[in-house]
């Protein structure tokens, strides 16, 4: 049974939510309830943002856990440190929702440890794609501490997988949860939805009679919103995407840099059978290829590489979008697998990281399910369904 | 107080001549300073370059690279090899902006002893008075 | 043996003459060349065999998608060579990948151009490329530096290719109107027989290629300076990759880097959790992932003295980090070290796989 207490943290308009959050923060580490923070954390060039574990409170003054940008999914962070196993530190990591959810289907395909991480998210407005934001950093900044300040939530400058992302708040799989005040309210709820989450609010002196209805409404409210967006900006990608001239089309420009799976949370694999040996082909083989249809496309499988992905990670997508801010020639990869992750999730009724206790569905099976699969090859055959 | 600066100086050493180098000015019972962590290697030339650049950047004050002398190797050429990666290495560090000094290769035999103590005594000066290595405190690398 | 054939059509379309000369007459099993792929001003490298698709041929036009020295090192033994259409520095890459085994050159016959650079990916990509096209082949055809083209390429000296077969002059010729070929080997003057041109008296190297190689060598100082004075120290190194997101990218579209898998993506660069916690008590704090300046270091150490400038990384890269020119300039150091230039020629070893008994005094004695 999950156990959800609330408290509320609370804000002044003008300092905004940066500041209270990172004192609570700090106050977590100097009475010892976590060993370490997780959190993203101003580059010294001032240009940009990286994970770092912190220890030491007083380096959570450059810390900052609504970045504007999202340049490595923190999932990734995760997984450098516990990869190999469960370490010996309680550790907090303070993380988006999408990064969250990344961090739990990491968890189920082994590549992260989740026994002594708390996992925090945050309400989120959505990050700035990098290229944006690497512009002028200085000018970016500002531009989304206002949008943070006016609650101006759904803006048209994020990036596009975020303005239409329904699961921008808690989820079932944080242990704490820091919502942010949607409406006029100045305040920052915290809610810790599981045992570990309840050790962070013991003992801490906050205001304890907070109701969450005003700021469930509000997250519902753009909830909904988001909701239309997304069934019609799906639509918009699936006419760009349709059919092999559409697939074609919308990856013309690939270079086959294989950025967009370096910078993928969920694309672990330490070498991907797109670039090993075994996807090399031998040269008899390439020529008669092109003389068969009369010209090849080099690097060779660019096409293949994608729709490979698609079946491969599409299950496990958190739509966090990383891979459109790594791609060199700007082909809106991550719209694409987002509307694929969304059919093939829906399939067999998952939500990626939304549950820890949802087996990954490439890992089981059920006597009887999918029966679209079956009648859509009798169709194919002739045969009436 | 502050304390005063022990330099670590991370010390890859040839089984075959600069670690037995180094246990011959043990045994003779040379003095030489504490700041040197010798790790044995089969042949100086099995030093990857990123194995230095690793220590550096993991706040080893100095690495030194110990290995036969030109002509001496035991597997015949390693130490030429083990020199033009170091010489890569340098210029690497160089171009950069990265002090070059706080890498030394150095050439000392099994019966070199005291040559062993000299230059640990020596590098070890050097290190002291270039201090502490500035990316023990860097969060960023 | 160099000699000099003209045609009386642009440099472009001879070219492409002189590759369906081949195809048709069954002198080689394809070409590989830069085309437009029809989807919105798109290209890639194919491999051509139907001469009808040549129509789509972009051989000269300034646009690197890849480093086709990567594509190159696919093909083993044929039994007929392929005809290629690259650039010196793709050429020389290729000469750098066959040393170390990832290629060979007897497949190919190699034809480069006297390059004026290429545009950098927010030109030919995300930019109006055909507009910049006639300013960009005045410049050529001026031998001076085009502006818009790759940081790297404005400072590159090595513009004429090493080891081609066949060499179409372009700096310093009105492209439009004129096609010259230059044949440097008996391959080439062989597969070339019969082709309808002109012989001619004189010789590549032109006042155009003179005064393009000084302004590029200045262009290069200032570069190098500048790069300097970004990257210095262990500082300017956490500022300048600070920003890193750790894709690697740099090192998945280097022609040099062809290790199928780098260490740094190994498992030897896999924690166990206490090795991180250690230094979280010396420091305070840790950057995870971990590594990013090792990387770069590592990179830098282990393939720079073969680096040919080719920009490539700079164009991947999802942070913006000029990292070509950091490795440019430091590549051309340590090469020095040994006289080494990269793609020079087939026969010259990578520095790190030989040595010398007597060289580098200074490293190591005492």
């Amino acid at each position: 049974m999950k156990t959800t207490t609330a408290k509320s943290l609370r804000v002044s308009k003008k300092e905004g939510v940066r500041k209270p959050i990172l004192a609570f923060l700090k106050s977590l580490l100097t009475d010892a309830v976590f060993d370490a923070i997780l959190i993203p954390m101003q580059v010294p060039a001032g240009d940009s943002y990286a994970w770092v574990l912190v220890k030491d409170p007083s380096l959570l003054d450059q810390a900052n856990p609504l970045a504007p940008i999202m340049p490595v999914q923190g999932a990734k962070a995760l997984k450098s440190l516990t990869r190999k196993g469960e370490g010996n530190l309680k550790i907090a990591a303070v993380m988006r929702p999408c990064e969250v959810r990344a961090s739990v289907e990491l968890a189920k395909l082994n590549q992260i440890h989740l026994e002594s991480i708390t996992l925090m998210s945050v309400d989120c407005p959505g990050v700035l794609p990098v290229a944006d934001y690497f512009e002028n950093p200085g000018e970016s900044e500002k531009r989304f501490n206002a949008m943070l300040s006016e609650n101006r939530w759904g803006n048209g400058s994020m990036k596009s997988v975020c303005q239409i992302c329904e699961q921008f708040s808690i989820l079932p799989s944080s242990d704490f949860h820091f919502g942010l005040m949607t409406g006029s309210e100045s305040s920052v709820v915290l809610i810790s939805s599981s045992p570990k989450g309840q050790r962070v609010l013991k003992d801490r002196s906050l205001d304890g009679s907070v109701s969450l209805s005003d700021w469930e409404n509000g997250i519902e409210s753009i909830r909904q919103e988001r909701k239309k967006e997304r069934t019609k900006r799906f639509r918009e990608v699936q006419s760009m995407v349709e059919g092999f001239d559409g697939l074609l089309k919308t990856f013309a420009r690939c270079i086959g840099c294989h950025n967009c799976q370096s910078a993928c949370p969920i694309c672990y694999c330490r070498h991907c059978y797109f670039g090993s040996e075994a996807s090399k082909l031998d040269s008899d083989f390439i020529l008669k290829k092109a003389e068969q249809r009369g010209g090849l496309s080099f690097p060779l499988d660019r096409r293949m590489f994608h729709v490979g992905r698609m079946s491969h990670m599409s299950l496990s997508c958190v739509a966090c979008g990383l891979c459109s801010d790594a791609c060199p020639v700007s082909i809106p990869v991550a719209d694409v697998f987002s509307f694929v992750a969304d059919q093939t999730q829906r399939t067999f009724d998952y939500k990626a990281g939304e549950k820890r206790e949802e087996p990954l569905p490439i890992r089981q099976y059920r006597l009887e399910e999918i029966k679209g699969v079956e009648e859509w090859v009798k169709d194919a055959e002739g045969v009436e369904s | 107080m502050k304390e005063p600066f022990h330099p670590k100086i991370v010390s890859f050493l040839c089984k075959w001549c600069t670690y037995s180098g180094a246990d011959l000015a043990g045994t003779s019972r040379m003095q030489y300073p504490p700041s040197i962590l010798p790790i044995r290697v089969m042949c100086s030339s099995r030093v990857n370059p990123v194995f230095v650049i690793k220590s550096y950047l993991s706040g080893s004050d100095g690495v030194l690279i110990g290995g036969c002398h030109p002509g001496d190797c035991h597997y015949q050429s390693g130490n030429y090899h083990t020199r033009r990666r170091i010489a890569i290495l340098k210029k690497v560090f160089d171009s950069i902006g990265l002090e070059t000094e706080r890498v030394r290769l150095s050439w000392i035999s099994a019966s070199e002893g005291s040559k062993f103590a000299r230059i640990s005594e020596e590098f070890t000066g050097k290190i002291e008075s270039m201090g502490e290595n500035p990316t023990k405190k860097k969060v960023f690398l | 043996m160099d000699y000099l054939l003209r045609v009386e059509k642009s440099a472009e379309h001879g070219l492409i003459d002189f590759l369906k000369f081949l195809l048709e007459n069954d002198r080689i099993g394809g070409v590989f060349t830069l085309r437009k792929t029809g989807a919105d001003g798109a290209f890639d490298y194919g491999l051509i065999h139907d001469t009808a698709l040549l129509e789509d041929a972009i051989p000269l036009h300034p646009f690197m998608p890849v480093n086709a020295a990567q594509d190159l090192s696919h093909f083993a033994s044929m039994k007929k060579p392929i005809a290629v259409v690259i650039r010196p520095c793709e050429l020389r890459a290729f000469i750098e990948l066959v040393k170390r085994s990832q290629g060979s050159m007897d497949h190919f016959l190699m034809i480069s151009y006297t390059c004026g650079g290429v545009f950098p990916f927010d030109v030919a990509v995300s930019g109006e490329p055909e507009k910049e096209l006639p300013d960009y082949w005045e410049s050529v055809a001026r031998g001076q530096i085009f502006p818009k083209t790759r940081e790297t390429c404005r400072a590159c000296e090595h513009f004429v290719p090493m080891n081609a077969d066949v060499t179409v002059s372009l700096i310093g010729e009105t492209v439009n109107e004129v096609c010259i070929f230059c044949i440097h080997t008996e391959k080439a003057m062989h597969l070339a027989e019969g082709f309808e041109s002109k012989r001619i008296e004189a010789e590549l190297e032109s006042p155009a290629i003179e005064t393009l190689r000084r302004e590029r060598q200045e262009e290069k100082k200032k570069l190098f300076e500048n790069t300097v004075i970004r990257v210095n120290g262990l500082d300017g190194m956490i500022d300048m990759f600070g920003k890193c997101i750790g894709c690697h990218g740099c090192s998945r579209v280097c022609p040099i880097c062809h290790c199928i898998l780098c260490d740094f993506e190994s498992h030897l660069f896999d924690y166990e959790p206490s090795m991180i916690e250690d230094e979280l008590y010396r420091k305070g704090g840790v950057r995870l992932p971990t590594d990013t300046v090792l990387y770069h270091i590592g990179r830098l150490n282990h393939m720079s003295f073969s680096c040919v400038g080719c920009g490539m990384c700079t164009e991947v890269c999802p942070a913006g980090i000029p990292v070509a020119a950091i490795f440019m300039r430091t590549g051309e150091e340590t090469a020095q070290l040994f006289d080494y230039l990269p793609g020079r020629d087939v026969e010259e070893e990578v520095p790190v796989t030989v040595y010398k008994e007597e060289e580098l005094s200074t490293i190591g004695e005492d």
